[in-house]
């Protein structure tokens, strides 16, 4: 083959997606395969779409969807807050670089280490509790993880937390790469921070915030079984109240012996997250046009 | 220097003669070195995967011992996660790779495997006498057969605080036997500014283990579970949700400790222990802990009486097991391993490892010296117990139904006759996602009913 073919780079990228293609383009066919069969084992008989009509005529796997709804209302706030922090810390305001090492702490300690000790921070009799009643703020002292009403409010508080340090660390890392020379212009011609911020420096931030919505889209489809798994007493609890598709995924697969079932709800979860990804291509591409 | 001139003078002179002697031994040593090893490579070796170190410390210390101990085999023990007790091994026997022996839960969580076909029936490789010694519970039979040597048992007593009695008016050696009893008794708790009764839901232990005491009181026999979860006994009948709708009855009157809800199963237990809760759910393996820490003052007792079944008011004892994989090449030597766990001596390892008493009748339990602990294995251990109940329900509806109900109660609102509603269309969720095991459980059912 001559060095100029067009076949030669896909030559050199044929290994890489051969392996690939074999571990995750053939579990993709079994989880498929398996979605359609009443899965004993590690097989079982042809089902056709059965499992897919009794999950989705089931009570507690619509909840499970809604809760993943609800934890869409995170995203638009991670965005605002994770937004401002960042513009504040490229301001280089006093102290910036500690509060740079504090914002980011989150994201660099483990789901399950945060997790476990928010929810010794929030139990009923725990510190936070005591705290606001010391602060004769009693109306402010619920019962965080154990009330059904409020524990996947927790949930979201948590992930709130953790997931604007992403936020923080990708629209930083956009703003360092900004030309200077146009934010310098506007300071000269008496631009304030929030006319320089509004007017320059977000506009060309617009492909990284586009980017982070969808990541966090995705992440609260299917990234936040470590959260509700801690938060929750490893079952979606209080009752069902912080039950999320791959809680449920988990439980049909491990705790219920449904393989079939965790395999139709997989393939339901991994369409919707392709057609999440195929967005944020035809964003990236409108934004190139 | 060379290394021609760094070889010994001997070396370098080595003659033929020598040279012939050495190589002799040489091959002598070979050869005895080969039969050893091939010696060392027919000892069987048997794989074990284990749990119950994190319910029962000192467990892996005995089995340690046990092994080195037991000469018939090389085995390999390796200490299970409690998420994938039972998954690891049903994955590992569909692949054809499962361990040798497996630790086995009572009831369905080992009955699933043996409708699978991944476990060996005991009762066709073990000695019957032995077998029966270990006094595996009744769970363990199906289809005329034992499945599951019992190891060690787990009576489930209701803990109560003596010093908080005390301090209330009430009698500590005479803690309520009936409904109204207990409601008494909490009332006289609750206006000694103490917290009657509960313990810790977040986890959902605490609903489960509320099942096992509350729902058996409406049942006549065992079987009348299972005739719950394939639809032959509906939880919407009264009778069958009244547990919980005495559950609702303490919510109601303020007698659950106000963090039940955001505490786990455990710190629940520690609140009665530490004289913070008048009464609580426990398990009998805690007790030698307990009672120490509190110098005997943690007494135990049934749930008070509110049902009208046979099996209302008897003490409940749990049973854990280990059984022998179908795909184990050398099914007679791990049957062995596990007729030699029960020898007499091998018993009182365990006990002195674990400080807890061993299943087997092989036990001589005299060497038990706690007044409380013995006490307890008096009345629930060597009593007219029953099984728990809730080790017959299915996993979809233990998470869908048995957990979620206790919660709910405690922690928004739901009723007695509402949790009964959602039992029952959990249990009819079942049957629908798995058709295939109505049958199975029906005629299980009816094995254990007729006993």
């Amino acid at each position: 083959m001559r060095r100029n073919s067009p076949l030669l780079p896909y030559l050199f990228v044929l290994p890489l997606a051969g392996l690939l293609t074999f571990v995750f383009g053939l579990s993709l066919v079994r989880l498929v395969e398996f979605s359609f069969k009443q899965v004993r084992g590690i097989d079982g008989p042809w089902i056709g779409l059965r499992n897919y009509e009794l999950v989705l005529g089931q009570p507690l796997f619509r909840e499970a969807v809604w809760h993943n709804i609800q934890l869409f209302l995170v995203i638009p706030v991670i965005v605002v807050i994770a937004l401002v922090l960042a513009l504040l810390l490229y301001e280089r305001l006093p102290g910036w670089r500690i509060h740079r090492t504090i914002l980011f702490l989150p994201y660099v300690l483990a789901i399950p280490i945060i997790a476990v000790v928010m929810k010794q921070l929030f139990q009923f009799s725990g510190p936070v509790n005591t705290v606001l009643s010391a602060l004769s703020l009693d109306f402010l002292v619920l019962d965080w993880i154990g009330s059904a009403d409020v524990a996947l409010w927790t949930v979201m508080g948590l992930i709130l937390w953790r997931e604007t340090a992403l936020g923080v660390i990708l629209f930083l890392s956009r703003l360092m790469a900004l030309d200077e020379t146009l934010i310098e212009a506007a300071r000269l011609d008496g631009a304030g921070w929030r006319h320089r911020a509004w007017y320059i420096l977000i506009p060309q931030m617009r492909g990284v915030i586009e980017f982070f919505v969808v990541i966090s889209a995705i992440t609260m489809l299917s990234a936040v079984f470590a959260y509700v798994y801690v938060i929750g007493g490893g079952r979606g609890g209080p009752g069902t109240a912080t039950m999320v598709i791959e809680l449920y995924i988990f439980n049909a697969l491990v705790r219920t012996s449904l393989p079939g079932v965790a395999a139709a709800v997989s393939v339901m979860l991994f369409l919707v997250a392709l057609i999440l990804i195929r967005a944020l291509f035809v964003l990236r591409r409108r934004e190139e046009d | 220097m060379t290394t021609q001139a760094r070889r010994s003078p001997d070396a370098a002179g080595l003659g033929r003669r020598r040279f012939l002697q050495a190589g002799a031994g040489f091959g002598a040593l070979t050869l005895t070195g080969g039969l050893a090893g091939r010696a060392l490579a027919q000892t069987p070796t048997l794989d074990m995967w284990w749990w119950g170190e994190q319910e029962l410390p000192g467990l892996q210390a005995y089995l340690d011992k046990a092994i080195a101990a037991f000469d018939l085999a090389q085995i390999t023990p390796m200490l299970q996660d409690t998420a994938v007790v039972i998954s690891q091994f049903q994955t590992a026997a569909a692949a054809g790779n499962p361990p040798d022996i497996q630790y086995l839960w009572n009831g369905i969580y080992h009955m699933e495997s043996v409708w699978l076909g991944y476990l060996a029936a005991l009762s066709d490789v073990m000695d019957p006498g032995i077998l029966a010694a270990s006094n595996h519970g009744p769970l363990s039979r199906f289809d005329g057969k034992v499945w599951r040597m019992g190891w060690y048992p787990l009576p489930m007593p209701w803990y109560f605080n003596k010093d908080l009695f005390d301090r209330a008016g009430l009698n500590a050696d005479a803690p309520p036997a009936t409904w109204d009893g207990l409601l008494a008794a909490c009332e006289a708790l609750k206006t000694a500014g103490i917290e009657p009764f509960g313990g810790g839901v977040q986890d959902g232990y605490w609903a489960e283990w509320y099942l096992t005491h509350a729902l058996s009181q409406n049942l006549d026999t065992v079987g009348d579970a299972v005739n719950l979860f394939i639809g032959d006994l509906d939880f919407r009948e009264p009778r069958y949700h009244q547990h919980w709708v005495k559950l609702a009855e303490l919510r109601d009157a303020g007698f659950l400790n106000k963090d039940m809800a955001s505490l786990e199963l455990y710190p629940g237990i520690d609140l009665c222990v530490n004289g913070q809760l008048g009464i609580c759910s426990s398990i009998g393996t805690r007790l030698p802990a307990d009672a120490k820490t509190t110098n005997g003052r943690i007494g135990c007792m049934t749930l008070p009486v509110f049902g009208q079944g046979k099996l209302a008011g008897r003490p409940v004892v749990d049973m854990q097991g280990l059984g022998i994989s179908a795909g184990s090449e050398a099914p007679d030597i791990a049957a062995r391993f596990l007729e030699f766990l029960n020898a007499p001596e091998q018993l009182a390892s365990f006990w002195e490892a674990t400080g807890w008493i061993p299943a087997a009748s092989g036990f001589d339990d005299s060497v038990i010296s706690d007044p409380s602990v013995k006490d307890l294995w008096t009345r629930w251990g060597k009593g007219n117990n029953i099984t728990n109940i809730t080790n017959l329900m299915p996993g979809q509806f233990y998470e869908q139904a048995a957990i979620p109900t206790g919660q709910n109660i405690i922690t928004a609102g739901m009723s007695g006759e509402e949790a009964g509603e959602l039992a029952a269309r959990v249990a009819q969720e079942w049957r629908d996602f798995n058709p295939d095991l109505v049958e199975t459980y029906r005629k299980w059912a009816a094995e254990l009913s007729a006993g």
